[in-house]
């Protein structure tokens, strides 16, 4: 039964992604709707005046979308929020780590780590 | 270093007690205006675990590990990274994608409590790194004392 639920649920996982990645494939490249062939020009034809893409959402759209004053803050925890999850996730891991090293070399302790 | 000496320096005390206050002071600030000036939850949470190693250096090993109590820090690390991933998961309650800003209207822009989930997160992630990078210098000047000063 363990094993029957383990597999239907890995079933349903691999079907829901396959379908998610196939949906993503239909729809535009582009945030704003525009092909990626006209975002990613010639190197000689790209205007350096003025930012677009993410970097346009990011500099002029960031307060209307996330009302942060800090840019910065809204980068790390809105726009790339996947990455801070990843890296406060790694310090998790990281003092779980330090805990099982640090633990076995403790001398003779009372309220430490058990 | 020694570690053997019951009564520590003066000047070591005396600036432990001025400066500890101050770096928590500071740290809280910088964690809960994350979204208004430079700074963050890590940053923040780094100086406010510092504080740990200014009581450590004023008052040594006995005086830390009476205060502080090292199991419920660990259980409050692991708090809040679950805060933070029911703060991403916030947006799939509310119908859209992992990790989208929901309730985005609260608050005026440069409030204390604007920007939506964003704020929260800070917070959580201030409150996650302060005990997380705290017990991990606990666990670290824990090996640093002697025997007899447990």
């Amino acid at each position: 039964m363990k094993r029957f639920a383990i597999a239907f649920s890995l079933v349903v996982f691999l079907l829901m992604g396959s379908y998610a990645m196939y949906y993503s494939s239909t729809l535009d490249r582009t945030y704003s709707g525009t092909k990626l062939s006209e975002v990613l020009k010639p190197e000689q034809n790209y205007d350096l005046e003025k930012p677009d893409g993410v970097a346009n959402i990011m500099i002029r759209e960031n307060l209307k979308r996330t009302r942060a004053v800090n840019a910065v803050t809204a980068v790390v925890f809105d726009y790339r929020g996947y990455d801070t999850l990843g890296e406060s996730f790694i310090l998790l891991t990281a003092i779980a780590g330090s805990v099982v090293i640090l633990k076995s070399n403790k001398k003779g302790s009372d309220t430490n780590v058990k | 270093m020694s570690n053997n000496r019951k009564v520590k320096d003066v000047i070591v005390k005396t600036a432990a007690d001025l400066f500890t206050p101050i770096a928590l002071v500071l740290g809280f600030y910088i964690i809960l205006h994350g979204h208004l000036s430079p700074g963050g939850g890590f940053q923040g949470g780094v100086l406010v675990a510092s504080a740990v190693i200014l009581i450590y250096l004023g008052y040594g090993y006995s005086e830390v590990s009476k205060r502080f109590n090292m199991e419920f820090i660990k259980k409050n690390e692991a708090l809040g990274a679950i805060l933070f991933t029911v703060f991403g998961l916030a947006g799939i309650l509310y119908g859209s994608v992992f990790f989208t800003n929901v309730f985005v209207g609260i608050g005026n822009v440069g409030d204390l409590i604007s920007s939506g989930t964003i704020m929260f997160m800070n917070d959580s992630v201030g409150y996650k790194v302060l005990t997380g990078v705290g017990f991990l210098i606990l666990l670290m000047i824990g090996l640093l004392a002697p025997d007899n000063e447990n």
